[in-house]
């Protein structure tokens, strides 16, 4: 069984987004004709569950029917998270391929979706914890290069203008990619910023505030060795109560209203509740935009935002840039258009473009192909692929659903 | 009421969890689009999305019977700019209007200087005063409409950077200091050199330098951490100090001082992680194999040995292995057995 075209065990991650998927018979001994085989979950359900398509557009089932060819052709069809039930553990679901009650073969898969960092597993924060801290390694690690694309330097590249929210689509991406090289089963947490998050601001996990603002951390989490710019350790002072309230910013609902058009929505949630979640802290590197990328957290915050418009482009069904309300492409500004190449990972400096281009190319991932090393401002609309299956981008949210 | 509690009680504006109206635009989707949309999985939303349009005018009407203008107009803007001035108002009503007012305030330098004068104000309350500086730089992050402002905007604050309230002084200070301002660096500079002419205490400011470290700081955080005033300010000079090298001796025998608390000793393996990695593992490993260690300090080294040993540091001996195995068995501390844990499952035998 190939999952997402590769019979590569690293490609076996899906999403709620459709992954292409084939099935051939490869031993036809005792068989004299075609074979008719099932194609379910491994019972008993596990944490991960997926659905099964035959085409792109015929309904989801829980197990599906094939007819697989004695001469060893490949059946193709699709597999998806069932949403609502992501995995918890790397390859926690099991999809087994049936013929009458004898099991032929079983393909282990994740599904690998974003969440509530509230929400996680004990496990799966020390993953992701491990993973981070991994890739920041005591401050020399490739995670230099992510602090490194997001300062005053470059603000004019993802800030204040249409490219915002694509930008950042891409930047997280490419985070996201380097965190799953070093552990598959990591998915980016995001941070619901208008929703108390008692268990994210503690000392397991993403540090809780000390006297003055320095954040404290256990003395098994990795996060305390973290170092940007020279300094050890986060200052992170919030100026709300995290256990019990959430920052001071527009809610989701407010914010989903915001308009049904991409201009006046971006514009109005880059400030709030985007800006106005940065700032909802008195003391930190969270605050601007120069150091904002010293701190873990700043990453979870723009996975709530990224989600934020995921939601908003599936309620107005925002996906095909064709459709003149799912992005303002009026910028004269390079990298704000939707044919225009996006800073960093295009190399460009000089001009009105920064003058170094941190971290080379966007990371490639064994899911999915798009959106290149070098992408555009239109490859990140389209992220689940429902209008073009190579578009999809290989990430989800625990509560967007694909179509 | 201090102005710390009163941010508690103030500081998170309440506002009723009103959907904001949308503004109508062009949602409607076009028969074309609508047709493109029935070849794809998304053939159910588009039936939907020709029904919605109705659902948002209805919302926005809602607001106008009110007498209030739609959320996200100009007209919005204006109303909460004017609550966000008037003196009268409660608080928590100012420091909302100063919220929803923010994304317009670009687009009207009025806007943008009432928010400025609310700031640079000693008689408003704290809280305002605050959240004036909470919206001024949630606007920053639209850097491009927002630099037609950005020198008035670091004149402000530059002006008040000696205000009396200590609240506003350091939170200024901190806005600032993340902008690499030099003459608010100078000022903490000073105040660390002449304690009569700190602005902030000790510990703020170098906590406030290390967003831009540079050499004059690490002159400062060394003769601080030398002579400590406080221990907060020692635990702030050491912290800028990891970004230095040649410090590496001080943390070695910080971390090996069992009189240091465990705190500091903790931010000790920290720096030397930063600056001397082969030195944190080695000092790892004589502190989990003294007995007499502090608890917290164990799974601090634990952590190190378990999560930050590169490969080519090589696996760790059998006299450790089994020492930490001992360790699992007999420790009563929960933080050291899940630590030891994790070290085991790593080397296992």
């Amino acid at each position: 069984m190939l999952v997402n075209n590769s019979a590569s065990p690293n490609a076996r991650y899906v999403t709620w987004a459709q992954s292409p998927c084939s099935v051939r018979l490869t031993n036809t001994s005792g068989a004299t004709g075609p074979v008719q085989v099932t194609l379910r979950n491994k019972p008993p359900a596990s944490k991960g569950r997926v659905v099964f398509q035959q085409t792109r557009t015929s309904a989801r089932v829980a197990s599906l029917n094939l007819t697989l060819p004695l001469n060893g052709a490949s059946v193709t069809f699709f597999v998806s998270g069932a949403f609502g039930h992501a995995s918890t553990a790397d390859k926690d679901c099991i999809i087994q391929v049936m013929r009458g009650t004898q099991v032929l073969l079983e393909v282990p898969v994740m599904v690998r979706i974003r969440k509530n960092a509230n929400k996680l597993t004990v496990a799966e924060r020390n993953r992701f914890i491990a993973a981070f801290a991994t890739l920041n390694n005591r401050g020399t690690g490739r995670f230099t290069d992510f602090r490194d694309m997001h300062t005053d330097a470059s603000r004019s590249q993802g800030h204040d203008r249409p490219g915002f929210l694509p930008w950042h689509r891409a930047y997280l991406l490419d985070l996201e990619r380097e965190l799953q090289a070093i552990d598959p089963s990591v998915a980016l947490p995001y941070w619901r910023f208008d929703r108390p998050a008692p268990k994210v601001f503690t000392r397991d996990f993403l540090g809780a505030a000390g006297p003055g603002g320095e954040v404290q951390f256990s003395a098994n989490n990795q996060f305390q060795f973290w170092v940007t710019d020279g300094i050890p350790g986060i200052v992170r002072e919030p100026g709300f109560d995290t256990a019990t309230e959430g920052a001071n910013v527009l809610s989701e609902a407010q914010t989903l209203a915001l308009s049904s058009s991409y201009g006046p929505f971006r514009s109005s949630m880059e400030i709030n509740p985007h800006g106005w979640a940065h700032t909802s802290f008195d003391d930190g590197a969270i605050i601007s935009i120069n150091t904002a990328a010293r701190d873990p957290l700043f990453f979870l915050l723009h996975a709530n935002v990224d989600r934020l418009w995921a939601k908003w482009q599936r309620q107005f069904i925002r996906f095909l840039t064709t459709q003149p309300d799912t992005y303002d492409n009026s910028s004269t500004r390079a990298g704000h258009r939707l044919a225009d190449t996006m800073w960093p990972w295009n190399g460009i400096t000089g001009g009105t473009r920064p003058p170094t281009a941190p971290g080379g190319t966007l990371a490639g991932s064994n899911t999915v192909s798009a959106p290149g090393p070098q992408p555009f401002v239109r490859d990140m609309f389209d992220y689940q692929g429902g209008f073009s299956a190579t578009a999809r981008l290989g990430f989800d949210y625990d509560d967007v659903r694909f179509a | 009421m201090s102005s710390k509690r009163a941010r508690k009680s103030g500081g998170k504006a309440r506002t009723k969890s009103r959907a904001a109206p949308a503004r109508t635009s062009n949602a409607k989707a076009s028969t074309g689009y609508v047709a493109a949309l029935a070849a794809t999985p998304y053939v159910k939303q588009a039936n939907e999305l020709e029904r919605k349009p109705t659902k948002q005018s209805g919302r926005k009407g809602a607001a106008s019977r009110k007498g209030k203008p739609a959320y996200g107009t100009a007209a919005a803007y204006r109303q909460c700019a004017a609550t966000a001035r008037d003196t009268s108002k409660r608080p928590a009503q100012r420091i909302s209007a100063l919220r929803d007012m923010t994304p317009g305030m670009l687009d009207d330098a009025r806007q943008f200087a009432s928010v400025l004068d609310i700031l640079k104000n000693p008689n408003e309350p704290t809280v305002v005063r605050l959240a004036a500086l909470r919206s001024l730089e949630a606007a920053s992050f639209a850097v491009n409409r927002f630099d037609a402002y950005r020198n008035d905007y670091v004149q402000a604050l530059r002006s008040i950077t000696n205000d009396k309230d200590e609240e506003v002084r350091t939170r200024v200070l901190g806005a600032l200091a993340r902008m690499s301002d030099r003459p608010a660096q100078e000022l903490l500079l000073t105040g660390l050199k002449e304690p009569a002419k700190a602005l902030v205490p000790p510990e703020k400011a170098l906590q406030l330098l290390s967003y831009d470290v540079h050499a004059d700081a690490y002159a400062a955080a060394r003769d601080i951490a030398a002579k400590p005033p406080t221990k907060a300010a020692r635990r702030a000079a050491l912290r800028l100090l990891a970004a230095d090298a040649t410090s590496a001796p001080v943390f070695t025998k910080i971390l090996k001082d069992k009189s240091e608390t465990a705190a500091i000793r903790q931010l000790s393996a920290t720096a030397l992680h930063a600056i001397a990695p082969d030195q944190l593992q080695e000092q790892a490993r004589q502190i989990l194999l003294d007995a007499k260690e502090d608890d917290q300090v164990k799974a601090v080294s634990l952590t190190a040995l378990t999560d930050l040993r590169r490969a080519d540091q090589g696996d760790v001996d059998d006299r450790l292995y089994q020492h930490v195995n001992r360790m699992h068995g007999r420790s009563d501390s929960a933080l050291v057995k899940r630590s030891a844990k994790r070290f085991l499952k790593k080397y296992k035998r």
